[in-house]
């Protein structure tokens, strides 16, 4: 049986990556609305994300505000897709 | 939301509610570019035609161009601050703005074509705005209505097609298009395909919040 990606396998990085496989791109303001997590833990877990390849930041300004831009990258995709894969091993599904 | 391990039925738990969140803000978009551009055309059309009216004059014709000037920088400026708001942007969205883009790609080809026959060979081509105004424009509207299941669209651009298609025949049968009854069907045809739809889709989001 797969081993689950530990990367993924926690709570808040499973969902800012499944908020991201299912759009082209979300800005922190909206991932962290959608996840209801606090801003000082999400910026942690988006930065353990982004050095492991699976999501680009891009860091931008919208008008005097930073805005900071979250996309999945192909590796991204990929881990996602095999994690998925694993689950539904250990779920018989 | 917190940083912990979970099962794996949570981690489908998580992974179902994630989408589910996400499904609800990109349904539907709001119809201001859409009403934009069906307010500068009626408001252009009915410009040109009155000042065609009083001076007789055909060179009133250029302000047309008004038309692209005016929605060639406002939709940039309104899809960035749209996409700014919602803060995200959507696989519908990016499939959306590339066929609206198309549109815009071929609208430039046909004023270069259109000028080019006037320059060069003296002919009187911009009937054939026509067809981007009523074929084309139509067509990615109906494709829109068809992403985002929103029937106002399908309507909307299907009556546009059909005075699209109208027009072609009329211009292929020499038949003339007289201001005085085309002008009128153009700027309703505008409206049901972009003001009605755009504002339908406001009146959508709005309730859905």
């Amino acid at each position: 049986m797969k081993e689950l990606d530990p990367l993924l396998h926690s709570q808040l990085r499973l969902a800012v990556m499944s908020i991201l496989m299912n759009v082209d791109e979300a800005d922190f303001v909206y991932i962290k609305e959608k996840t209801e997590s606090t801003a000082g833990n999400l910026s942690v877990q988006l930065d353990k994300l982004s050095s492991a390849g699976y999501i680009d930041v891009e860091k931008g300004f919208a008008g005097k505000r930073t805005r900071t831009v979250c996309r999945v990258t192909p590796k991204g995709r990929q881990a996602f897709e095999g994690y998925v894969n694993a689950l539904k091993e250990y779920l018989n599904l | 939301m917190e940083e912990k391990k979970l099962s794996e039925r949570e981690s489908l738990e998580v992974i179902m509610a994630m989408i589910n969140r996400t499904k609800e803000r990109y349904m539907l978009g709001d119809g201001n570019i859409l009403l934009m551009w069906g307010y500068v055309v009626i408001a252009v059309s009915a410009l040109v035609w009155a000042l065609l009216a009083l001076t007789h004059n055909p060179a009133v014709n250029w302000l047309w161009f008004l038309i692209w000037i005016i929605g060639g920088i406002a939709t940039p400026v309104m899809a960035r601050k749209k996409q700014i708001d919602k803060g995200v942007k959507s696989l519908y969205d990016k499939i959306i703005s590339r066929l609206w883009s198309i549109v815009g790609y071929a609208t430039i080809a046909a004023v270069l074509s259109c000028l080019g026959f006037l320059l060069i060979g003296g002919k009187d081509s911009w009937a054939m705005m026509f067809e981007i105004a009523l074929i084309i424009v139509p067509i990615v509207e109906m494709a829109q209505g068809v992403l985002l299941d929103e029937k106002c669209f399908i309507v909307g651009g299907a009556i546009g097609l059909a005075v699209g298609i109208f027009t072609m025949c009329c211009l292929a049968g020499d038949v003339t298009l007289y201001a005085y009854w085309y002008m009128p069907l153009f700027m309703v045809t505008i409206a049901v395909m972009m003001i009605l739809p755009g504002h339908t889709l406001n009146y959508k989001a709005r309730h859905r919040k």
